[in-house]
């Protein structure tokens, strides 16, 4: 009784005798060795590998299913050894090349990572790293363990890790992983060691139907350089990408100039307070969250198929997961803008009346907000308070603007004129109740607040505080040393229809427009 | 200086222009250029071959094209380039004239 393997040559499956397996990959370990000075040389050894699979093809006709060892033995004898590959001259050539410069063998054994799949608890990133370090696995393990734990960057440099680093496909692979020198002896030793562990490796071959063709080769090798290139920038492009992302969407990193308590405030707390209900933030957050991470792998996966040249159906088809998955993402968040968008439909405005005021000079002082909580900031830009602040209930914000009317007596008549927007009427008129501005009349003088607050649940909605002063026949409104009459608001239509004539800035400036 | 060198060293460059003749009849892939090779004992050992045809190919001598074989694994079909025909003729001519030479010296010893 005898153990088989199987093996596949050049897309042909073998059931083969484990010591004919053994024969036959030293006799190609041993050839490739041979040939490694010979232009071509993969090509040399994929061609002969062709011809083995079609002579052991001969040997399994009839009723006979095994490659046995006196099959192997037979057809190396007529493929010949590999000394007798290349003709006596260069062999000579070859020899003494090898014995006066020694530095070529070195340079070919030089250490290279791979990932090594034979001890891979996933992919082989880790066991191949501790190889090339010559450190135990359960180090770079627990390395990588943490970052995923404290980071988050395990994952993502794993999974690159996972693409980019080639696995070992044959001996001479598998010690230069390990930093041997590649002689027959260690290439005999390295085949036995590995006898259990046979890799059936798919070989790629539609591939090399395609690629194998004539083209010039200065022509390819500038495409390659190009591509490479291409790679490196979507590669660079993704990571310039994946840092921001992961700090402000991921991390809550406060960044949005709104003031609250800490002075800023993150993307999703910013979100809790435009977006409708917790169902539409969370779809939300999980539309940015899948776009985002979508067009990230989409980059560095594009990227480095780019840069290592991999064409393998595999990374295809995660491109096109990844570009799928980009989409979802993508209709997600954009079906919450919609559903957002809704919210902002109907438009409606009510007036409050504040009283009249029986005068002929009217003194409007803008009052700015004080700091009452302590611990209490404010962002400060050009001088201007926050356009926005929140705290535990409240949004507040800053700016009023002013309208000027001509009064149809002779009393000044102020009134307040609350809007904001919403799904539906009511919804807008009970957002408009919500709107607290404080505006007091006290002898001739109005005080102005120039900020207003609503709560937190009725979201930002377009809510607006506009101030309307109707003033009488030869009457002013003076702001600080602005003095305002009818005569600059002229009554015809266009004016009347003004939007606004001033407004009152957050830090208690006034700007008039005409 | 050996016999087995010398022998070698005239066999090389038989060998490439009897590939280069072989195929400019047909087209062929190895295992029948292998067997034409064979029949006229120029071949001892089959692995010989494939070092050369790669050699040939790169200097663009031959181009090949794949074909799925019925049977067995893909086919590798070379035919001779432009460059390959020229190449050949070059050494059809020399063939002549060394192929008289030799017989001349021969003979007269």
């Amino acid at each position: 009784m005898k153990k088989t393997v199987s093996v596949n040559i050049r897309g042909i499956n073998f059931i083969i005798e484990e010591d004919a397996y053994e024969l036959l990959q030293q006799y190609l370990d041993r050839l490739s060795i041979t040939l490694k000075n010979e232009q071509g040389s993969r090509e040399i050894i994929e061609d002969v590998e062709l011809r083995i699979a079609e002579l052991c093809l001969q040997k399994l006709s009839g009723n006979k299913s095994v490659v046995e060892l006196n099959d192997i033995e037979e057809i190396i004898g007529i493929m010949g050894d590999p000394s007798q590959y290349i003709d006596e001259e260069d062999t000579s050539d070859f020899r003494e090349k090898s014995n006066e410069e020694k530095s070529t063998t070195d340079h070919d054994s030089e250490k290279k990572l791979f990932r090594d799949t034979d001890n891979a608890v996933i992919a082989g990133v880790c066991s191949g790293i501790a190889s090339f370090l010559k450190i135990d696995v359960v180090i770079i393990r627990a390395i990588f363990v943490i970052m995923f734990l404290f980071a988050g960057f395990g994952v993502p440099l794993y999974l690159i890790l996972w693409i980019i680093v080639p696995k070992t496909k044959s001996t001479i692979d598998r010690l230069r992983m390990k930093g041997k020198p590649i002689t027959v002896e260690t290439v005999r030793e390295e085949v036995e060691n590995a006898a259990e562990n046979i890799s059936k490796g798919s070989k790629r071959f539609a591939q090399q139907l395609r690629n194998d063709d004539s083209y010039s080769k200065s022509v390819r090798n500038g495409l390659r350089i190009l591509g490479t290139l291409f790679g490196i920038g979507l590669v660079f492009v993704g990571i310039a990408i994946l840092i921001p992302f992961l700090i402000f969407i991921i991390g809550g990193f406060e960044f949005i100039p709104v003031a609250n308590e800490s002075g800023f405030v993150s993307f999703p707390e910013f979100g809790e307070f435009v977006l409708t209900n917790s169902s539409d933030y969370n779809l939300m957050v999980t539309g940015i969250l899948l776009a985002g991470f979508s067009i990230i792998f989409f980059l560095l996966l594009s990227g480095s198929m780019f840069i290592f040249k991999i064409k393998n159906k595999w990374a295809k088809i995660s491109l096109f997961l990844l570009f799928l998955s980009g989409l979802t993402g993508g209709i997600l968040a954009g079906i919450v803008g919609v559903r957002t968008g809704k919210d902002f439909v109907q438009y409606t405005e009510i007036e409050v009346s504040v009283g009249t005021v029986d005068t002929k000079n009217l003194f409007l002082f803008p009052q700015e907000r004080t700091l009452n909580n302590e611990g209490e900031k404010f962002i400060k830009s050009n001088s201007t308070l926050s356009l926005m602040e929140v705290d535990k209930e409240d949004v507040r914000l800053y700016g009023v603007s002013i309208k000027y009317l001509p009064s149809s007596d002779s009393l000044f008549h102020i009134s307040k004129e609350l809007s904001a927007r919403g799904r539906s009427q009511n919804a807008v008129l009970e957002r408009c109740q919500n709107i607290e501005q404080h505006t007091e009349i006290a002898g001739d003088s109005l005080f102005v607040n120039t900020y207003y607050e609503f709560p937190k649940e009725d979201k930002l909605r377009d809510q607006e505080v506009k101030l309307i002063i109707e003033i009488p026949k030869n009457g002013t409104v003076r702001i600080k040393d602005r003095i305002i009459t009818l005569d600059g608001i002229e009554p015809n239509k266009e004016d009347f229809h003004r939007e606004q004539d001033g407004f009152l800035k957050g830090n208690g400036k006034y700007k008039h427009y005409n | 200086m050996n016999i087995e060198n010398t022998q070698a060293q005239m066999r090389k460059g038989i060998l490439e222009f009897c590939i280069l003749s072989i195929l400019e009849k047909k087209e062929a892939y190895p295992s029948e250029i292998l067997e034409a090779l064979k029949k006229a004992k120029l071949i001892v050992v089959e692995g010989t071959l494939y070092p050369l045809l790669t050699r040939l190919k790169n200097s663009e001598l031959l181009t090949y094209r794949w074909e799925e074989s019925p049977s067995g694994p893909p086919r590798k079909y070379f035919t001779l380039t432009e460059k390959g025909k020229m190449f050949l003729k070059e050494l059809n001519n020399t063939w002549t004239e060394l192929n008289h030479a030799v017989n001349e010296i021969t003979q007269t010893n």
